[in-house]
């Protein structure tokens, strides 16, 4: 397993054997996709990893646990993956094959607060900079969204365009963001 | 504050009621109705400041604990726990300075709540104890099925039909019950269908 998933830690549903059977129970169904999103959202959390590849991920540790022997079959995972979407944490890349996917285990609003919430903090409202230099320069060392891909850092601040905090613009040849 | 007793949500649930005790055959006065319903409003009203008056003592209570952690842990369990796992979360929940607790002392708080006719039951299981804290019938066979999952966690119908020598019809009976109500998971990937509960499970946080 690679380091960053050295000291994750893993919920108890992920030692018991049930948890990789969808559940006939529709209460009981209804709580394992649940705790199989969180674990998801986390797993992926600390990989710091949005792009997923569905028969990669099926046979990663996420839903393939060799220690007990058990996997959660193609039409679980698909299952789990249904209840992220609803929740507005995934994106098929092909809507049709459904083979790829963006997983945020973030979504864009909770992005754009946390930047939002951060240029005020540094009274840098009113300001502009260059998308670049938002999501890598050395003031936004340290913070959860240094490093945030670029589509992922468009999109929170899409909504906070739509809530009239921010305007992105062009200047220069440069894509940048003016916050209000 | 908002207001009880008024909107359209206390008229829903009043006439809903009313038809109820319409459907039992007692006729109720418009007017008799309406001062029931107020004295319920003055009754619940009096409850809650009673409850956060004394909210500090309620909270140190060893029943009300027992309680909450019956309630807290049922969405996992199916509201089956076993003793130590009840005396081990009321331990970790009263921090650093307190006693400790013994399952006896556990064992006496229960049965105090069973007084009071909560709900709450006691089920032998093998060497240990399983509280039961949600309201509903666990017949003998139940129990004897929750007996024989304590020393593996699970059971299979061939478990049933060898160990106990029950006929299938019983074994899929009893089986289909507990995963209706929630205490037992579903495990397909064994050579045969495991039916694990999560009351015998063992626990390794106290996260929710």
């Amino acid at each position: 397993m690679h380091r960053e998933m050295e000291d994750f830690s893993w919920p108890w549903q992920y030692q018991f054997p049930p948890f990789f059977t969808i559940q006939p129970n529709s209460d009981t169904r209804k709580k394992q996709l649940e705790a199989w999103c969180a674990l998801v959202l986390s797993y992926l959390k600390q990989k710091k990893s949005h792009s997923v590849d569905v028969t990669e991920i099926q046979n990663s540790p996420l839903f393939n646990n060799k220690e007990i022997n058990r996997k959660l079959p193609p039409d679980g995972v698909y299952a789990v993956f249904e209840e992220l979407q609803k929740k507005g944490h995934l994106e098929w890349k092909d809507q049709k094959t459904r083979k790829q996917c963006l997983i945020m285990w973030r979504t864009p609003e909770e992005w754009g607060k946390m930047i939002y919430d951060w240029i005020t903090s540094k009274s840098m409202t009113n300001t502009v900079c260059t998308l670049y230099e938002l999501s890598n320069g050395d003031d936004s060392e340290g913070q959860e969204f240094h490093g945030l891909e670029k589509w992922l850092l468009l999109r929170a601040l899409q909504t906070l365009e739509q809530q009239g905090k921010a305007e992105i613009i062009n200047f220069d040849g440069n894509e940048g963001v003016k916050f209000f | 504050m908002h207001r009880r007793g008024h909107g359209i949500g206390a008229i829903k649930n009043k006439n809903l009621a009313q038809a109820r005790y319409k459907d039992k055959g007692t006729l109720l006065a418009e007017d008799q109705f309406a001062q029931m319903a107020k004295q319920m409003e003055t009754f619940r009203g009096h409850l809650e400041e009673f409850a956060a008056k004394h909210k500090d003592d309620i909270k140190k209570d060893p029943q009300f604990r027992i309680i909450e952690v019956c309630l807290a842990t049922s969405h996992r369990n199916g509201g089956l726990i076993g003793l130590e796992e009840l005396r081990d979360r009321l331990v970790a929940s009263r921090g650093k300075r307190s006693q400790d607790i013994s399952l006896d002392d556990v064992f006496c708080a229960i049965k105090k709540l069973k007084v009071l006719g909560n709900g709450f039951t006691v089920i032998p299981v093998g060497k240990t104890y399983l509280v039961q804290s949600v309201p509903g019938e666990l017949s003998m066979d139940h129990t004897t099925v929750l007996q024989q999952a304590q020393e593996k966690g699970y059971v299979t119908k061939t478990d049933l039909l060898t160990k106990l020598k029950w006929e299938e019809e019983r074994a899929v009976r009893t089986m289909n019950f507990m995963v209706k109500e929630g205490l037992a998971w579903i495990d397909d990937q064994a050579k045969e269908r495991q039916y694990w509960f999560p009351s015998f499970f063992p626990y390794n946080t106290f996260a929710a």
